[in-house]
């Protein structure tokens, strides 16, 4: 505490506190100056700046909820068009049932309730070679697939469970019933300073995964502690920040003339506690909260878009306008400097509309199809814009789906191979890196843990998560994973 | 090599890694598969004999040669196959400490046997002598000898006694969570002398509000968990349902000054102490928190740590995997500290007058295995259980004191047969009565719908009622034939005709049964032909409907064709003996030989009085913790804690009488001489200025409205209802997945561990106090109780409400000026100027100092 309030002069100290609270620029407020009192003292958060030279400076995060299904979106296994209907065990690759990596990794909290589905199920939709690089991308992502040279798809994922525990194991690396970790956006939080003073630095667009499967947590920031969790915004003008408007029939001047009359006092009272470092940090957190009032609608106001633009995303159809207002304010909060933008899709109520158990082919013609434009926009929108070199977009899903049919016309959880991508920020574009084996079923070419994408982002922004952790909280190689040097330009 | 490694320590500890930790990273990174029981290609790296005999392949390790050994070449991926096999490399550093442990036996780490023996928190505290104190005031209270003399040897002179405004509000706070009223506030300035100040302390230690604020304390703490899971689907994934009935005994036992040993002893063991009191038993709640519906690992994992760390302030979790890195506990030790709560597991019992456990109860923990044998869980892997050696309960050898002997406990009837008491009888045979009403009910109403409107739809209502009254009239005959069975069975010895009335009862009950099927297959043929009708009128046919239909026909069909054996008996009969063991770890914890129980609780009582522990890692006074800042105070006030009967609210007294409480927070100044010497005031030469918990923050916003609602107890309030209540803020629904918003911005408690609060500064809290509906209803409450017609006198008695003092000439200034141009602001609407009070007031909630205790 005593480094962050270095002892000055009485009437430097008065005279910083004599700030008003409209229309003023502040200096670095948030990260490095908030306060955090606990136990342990002697041992110091980060500073706010990168270990080494970062290639990116911000975060796009866009999680599907439920599950995205690897063969009909970015890994095309013909074998399974051709063996369809057959059991594995009649095809040529019968060993995959008895492949250890069925065991290796798998934790099930339930016996046997997730079972392997053997009879195959053929592809539910054709794959195309896009781009320049000839990038393979189904059929229901054809905008997605005009940016094709920009994504690297990360083929070989896996991860351990067989529930949707994993939405927040992908987030934090540990499965929900680990308990509650610090995600992937929170320590970007806890270890990079800020980019805009008047805006939270962590944002979280689009309603969250449900209770049944992390709940808050998945933007949580655990032990790190509340500071570095993301803030839930509304891609709504109407109503984007939690208690971030003065209530029904508040006007602007009244509360304007209250937070000027509360500086004043809080000013006039700091006056008595010089020594009081507290006090200080609450001045300053009242007068960025005031300016988060008008910072974060505005940054909502989607009307000085050009029309051009809000139809790259899709905002003027039914189907990709929802979507597409998320993603349109991901950009607007990056382009103001917001570094960790988790953007959901897909929640239900329940596990998650990917979660395709059934009519996969109704399901995720859909589902894409809300998806496809507005992320295509997204990414052709940060090009134009110059931003897609220093922002990385995560497409990114909890599990994959079983090449064995559940049902007549579904697909089961399946946590041995999934399939992920980045872009931008020092992404190396068009490429495919790792993959499953003819079925789809096992990640068997560079495995990857789902840290490892977390590593990959983190390196991107020049931060080593190990220099990161904090005293008493013991990490596992697991959950710091490894960067995959493969997929960085 | 090892000397090399050794060297290699002195040059450059902060990097390299020591050889001892190339057994950990084996034990870590590769036992998962090449242990003693999965032994994959026949190695097990668990020990150095073991890898010396090595696998399938030969010998593993040759200390001679470290660089040309097996698991030397699998690490560094200069031979297949390439260890770990599909998980990352080890690092560069890891893999010499490998090659270091290889070289040399480093084993055993002698540094660490030394200094165990003598740390300080391993041995029970011996009762110090007091420190002659010269200074009169500092000499009256024995907490100030201690303080006084350490600020003496570091030549600080402690700061004045706070004004005694501040200090009411202090110790208001600290004590029941709200200021002082106005009145209780003038009252003090009339006389705030030593005495008066003392009275004012046991008049709110017996306020029952202290226990509702302490009561808080302990929660975070005890991690204090609604249930949560599906809440909708009444689904209990953690937790237990009606937790808020352990959370109703904390703060009755709290106001009663039940004894801190008491309490721990209810809490781990109650249902062997008091297996027939329900008040007793729901004290177990505390166990009952960390059921996991799904994970019973996880679940014991909970319960032997933070048992470990609440009530003995150790971190045997580290022990978990391996044996700890710091602190003399072995994995073994862990696993036999699990095996006090091996054998329980969690119920709900029934409370008079509802016969609905998903409605009411108590939730509570009983041994349902008292044999129950636990496993050391190789590399803590909960698929490798070491089943070859179960194990023992028995707490870690170097606590010194012994374990008092494990001795089964035999259940009273009203414990193992809970539904045999009384109350469940008399409530299961009103509802018996109640459903016959409630069927007499439904034929009349059907009667009538077919009188008003005959056809056959109705008919079929009727025949479906009367099929129904009739099974009621016969259930509730069968119930209590039932409870008569039960009654001459459950007599010691059975009564004689128990057969008979045994028999009698599975008469019964057979009857009603085959009259409630006939109802039940009635009315799934009925629904079935429903169903199947939407499909002959062409309309979209249910399948699912006919499907679930056609499930109860058939089930209604089985039951009438199934014969019976025997009667049903009224409830669960359980296990009629507890394996103790529970007993026997609570009566170690809070024995006098124990060094730690005592010695964590008063530092955590310290805590929440002063801002700043004695032993700062309040849950690890291990050897990875850090040093007592008055190492004796802190014996001293474990000593007294036992010597007073375990008596916390002779421990509040004693902390908040002392001198060294009613310091003032403040120097006024920058650079005052004290802090150039301790500027984190680890010697106390002033008191601490905090900032509220989040539940004083809302609770205090009430009270200084006036509208705290006094209610105690009971029934969770949803989260969704947090906004509009106005309990105090200990009975909202706390769970991890539904925070309230409100206290949530304010670092409100992690209910999965929260050993100390978080004080954190930012914007989410100015927000939730400037836009939070409920601080401007709160403000407009205020303003207008605030009668006084001159804008000076509501400036004053506002400040003195929220603040708890009058304001300066400055600040009465701009506040007059303010409620000016306020009041023309809202001069278009009724009563302007009251408009523009309530401003004003919703201001000064607003303020720094009043979320700030100083």
């Amino acid at each position: 505490m005593q480094n962050l309030f270095p002892r000055r002069a009485r009437r430097e100290f008065l005279a910083d506190m004599g700030m008003g609270f409209t229309g003023l620029a502040l200096g670095c407020l948030l990260n490095g100056e908030g306060i955090a009192r606990a136990a342990t003292t002697g041992w110091r958060p980060p500073d706010g700046q990168p270990h080494f030279r970062p290639r990116a400076k911000r975060v796009i995060w866009l999680f599907m909820i439920g599950g995205a299904s690897q063969m009909e979106t970015f890994d095309p296994k013909p074998a399974l068009n051709r063996y369809a209907g057959k059991s594995i065990g009649e095809t040529p690759y019968s060993g995959t049932l008895t492949n250890p990596l069925v065991k290796r990794n798998l934790r099930e909290v339930i016996e046997g309730l997730h079972k392997v589905h053997p009879k195959i199920f053929p592809m539910q939709v054709g794959f195309s070679k896009r781009g320049q690089s000839g990038l393979d991308v189904s059929d229901w992502f054809p905008h997605v697939g005009g940016c094709a040279d920009d994504l690297a798809v990360v083929r070989s994922l896996w991860t351990t469970d067989n529930n949707h525990g994993a939405q927040m194991q992908f987030h934090t690396g540990r499965h929900v019933l680990e308990g509650q970790f610090p995600t992937i956006g929170s320590w970007i939080h806890y270890g990079l300073g800020s980019l805009n003073d008047n805006l939270p630095q962590f944002v979280v667009l689009g309603d969250p995964i449900d209770t049944c499967c992390g709940g808050l947590g998945a933007h949580g920031a655990s032990y790190l502690g509340p500071e570095h969790a993301g803030v839930q915004l509304q891609a709504d003008p109407a109503n984007p920040l939690t208690f971030g408007k003065p209530g029904e029939g508040i006007g602007r001047e009244q509360q304007e003339r209250e937070f000027a009359l509360l500086g004043e006092f809080n000013r006039m009272a700091a006056a008595a506690y010089p020594d009081d470092p507290a006090m200080r940090a609450r001045i300053k957190s009242y007068e960025l909260a005031f300016r988060m009032q008008t910072s974060v609608p505005d940054a909502m106001r989607f009307d000085e878009e050009s029309e051009e633009v809000r139809r790259l995303y899709g905002l003027d159809q039914e189907v990709t306008q929802p979507f597409g207002r998320l993603c349109l304010a991901a950009r607007r909060m990056a382009e103001q400097g917001v570094r960790f933008v988790q953007v959901f899709h897909g929640q239900n109520g329940g596990a998650g509309k990917w979660d395709a158990h059934s009519k996969l082919k109704k399901g995720h013609t859909e589902l894409c199809a809300q998806v496809d434009k507005p992320v295509s926009g997204l990414l052709k929108d940060l090009k134009q814009r110059g931003m897609l070199d220093d922002t990385i977009v995560a497409w990114v899903t909890e599990f994959g789906r079983t090449p064995g049919a559940q049902g007549s016309d579904g697909r089961d959880h399946h946590p041995y191979g999934f399939t992920v991508w980045l872009a931008g920020g020092g992404i190396k574009g068009g490429t495919v890196h790792g993959a499953t084996d003819e079925l789809g079923f096992h990640a068997v070419e560079n495995r990857h843990y789902v840290t490892d994408i977390h590593a990959t982002i983190l390196h991107q922004l020049g931060l080593d998560p190990r220099r990161l952790e904090v005293p008493g909280r013991k990490r596992l190689d697991i959950d710091f994973g490894e960067p995959i040097r493969a997929i960085i330009a | 090599m090892a000397t090399l490694a050794r060297v290699m320590i002195g040059l450059a500890a902060a990097v390299v890694l020591r050889a001892a930790d190339g057994r950990a990273l084996l034990e870590q990174r590769c036992a998962g598969c090449h242990n003693a029981t999965a032994r994959k290609s026949g190695l097990d790296v668990t020990s150095r004999a073991a890898l010396l005999r090595g696998g399938d392949r030969g010998p593993a390790i040759d200390a001679a040669n470290p660089r040309a050994s097996l698991l030397y070449k699998a690490i560094t991926h200069g031979a297949k196959p390439h260890m770990p096999l599909g998980l990352p490399k080890l690092s560069v550093d890891e893999i010499a400490a490998v090659e270091a442990w290889i070289a040399g036996p480093v084993d055993a780490v002698p540094a660490l046997a030394v200094s165990v023996s003598k740390h300080w928190a391993f041995a029970a505290p011996v009762r110090p002598k007091l420190p002659e104190v010269s200074d009169a005031e500092w000499r009256r209270n024995p907490v100030d000898a201690f303080v006084m003399a350490q600020l003496n040897a570091k030549g600080l002179t402690p700061l004045a006694r706070a004004n005694p405004r501040t200090l009411l509000r202090r110790v208001y706070l600290d004590l029941t969570g709200v200021p002082p009223t106005p009145a209780e506030l003038q009252a003090f300035l009339a006389d705030p002398s030593p005495a008066a100040y003392e009275r004012t302390v046991d008049r709110l230690l017996a306020s029952t509000r202290y226990g509702e604020r302490w009561g808080r304390h302990w929660m975070d703490i005890w991690r204090y968990s609604d249930w949560y899971g599906w809440r909708a689907g009444k689904d209990v994934r953690n937790s237990a349902r009606h937790l808020w009935r352990w959370r109703d005994w904390i703060v009755e036992s709290l106001n009663h000054d039940k004894g801190y040993d008491r309490m721990v002893m209810e809490m781990l063991a109650g249902d062997e102490l008091a297996p027939d009191d329900p008040d007793t038993v729901r004290a177990t709640g505390y166990l009952a928190r960390s059921f996991s519906k799904y994970d019973r690992h996880g679940w014991m994992q909970d319960a032997v740590d933070h048992t470990a760390m609440a009530f003995l302030g150790v971190t045997l979790k580290c022990a978990r995997c391996h044996d700890h890195k710091y602190d003399p506990f072995t994995q073994k030790e862990y696993f036999q500290f699990r095996a006090f709560f091996e054998p329980y597991q969690v119920r709900t019992d029934r409370v008079p007058g509802e016969t609905d456990i998903d409605k009411n109860g108590v939730s509570r923990v009983y041994d349902a295995e008292p044999q129950a044998q636990t496993f050391l869980l190789v590399r803590g892997d909960v698929q490798s259980p070491d089943k070859e050696h179960p194990l023992e309960a028995a707490v870690p050898r170097w606590f010194g004191a012994a374990l008092p002997p494990v001795a089964p406990v035999s259940l009273p009837l009203a414990a193992y047969y809970p539904d045999h008491r009384g109350f469940v009888h008399r409530d299961l045979v009103k509802r018996g009565r109640e459903a016959v009403e409630q069927a007499e009910k439904s034929l009349a109403e059907a009667r009538t719908k077919l009188a008003a409107e005959p056809g056959r739809k109705n008919e079929d209502a009727v025949t479906a009622a009367e099929k129904g009254l009739a099974a009621a009239r016969a259930e509730l005959p069968a119930l209590e034939a039932r409870i008569e069975a039960d009654k001459a069975r459950h007599l010691e010895p059975p009564a004689p005709g128990a057969d008979e009335l045994s028999e009698k009862a599975r008469r019964m009950e057979r009857e009603a049964g085959i009259l409630r099927a006939d109802e039940n297959l009635f009315r799934a043929n009925l629904e079935l032909a429903e169903a199947l009708a939407t499909r002959e009128a062409g309309k979209p046919f249910d399948e699912k409907k006919v499907g679930a239909a056609q499930k109860r026909v058939d089930a209604a069909r089985t039951a009438l064709t199934r014969e019976a054996e025997g009667y049903t008996p009224v409830g669960k009969v359980y296990g009629t003996l507890s394996s103790g063991r529970r007993l026997a770890l609570a009566r170690w914890i809070t024995g006098a030989r124990n060094p730690l129980a005592a010695r964590v609780a008063v530092n955590h009582i310290w805590l929440r009085h002063f801002g700043r522990a004695l032993v700062p890692t309040v849950f690890d006074f291990g050897m990875n913790g850090r040093p007592a800042s008055h190492p004796e105070l802190l014996d001293w006030l474990a000593t007294e804690l036992m010597s007073s009967g375990w008596s916390m609210k002779h421990i509040h007294r004693l902390l908040v009488t002392s001198r060294s409480y009613q310091s003032a927070s403040s120097t006024g100044v920058e650079g005052h001489p004290n802090a150039s010497v301790d500027p984190e005031n680890i010697h106390l030469w002033r008191m601490n200025a905090r900032r509220m918990e989040a539940e004083a923050v809302r609770d205090s916003v009430l009270e200084v409205a006036g509208e705290l609602d006094p209610a105690m107890g009971g029934e969770e309030i949803d989260a969704g209802k947090a906004a509009e209540s106005r309990r105090r803020s200990i009975y909202l629904q706390h769970t991890p997945d539904v925070p309230v918003p409100f206290l949530k911005a304010f670092d409100g408690a992690n209910p999965a561990e929260c050993y100390e609060r978080t004080e954190s500064v930012v914007p989410h809290q100015a927000l939730a106090m400037a836009n939070s509906p409920a601080s401007r209803t709160m403000a407009a409450r205020l303003a207008s109780r605030l009668q006084e017609p001159d804008s000076g006198a509501f400036i004053d008695a506002a400040f003195e409400a929220v603040l708890g003092r009058p304001a300066t000439q400055e600040e009465t200034e701009a506040g007059r000026r303010f409620l000016h141009a306020q009041a023309e602001l809202h001069a278009a609407k009724p009563e302007a100027g009251l408009r523009a009070r309530e401003n004003f007031v919703h201001v000064l909630f607003n303020h720094n100092d009043f979320v700030t205790i100083r």
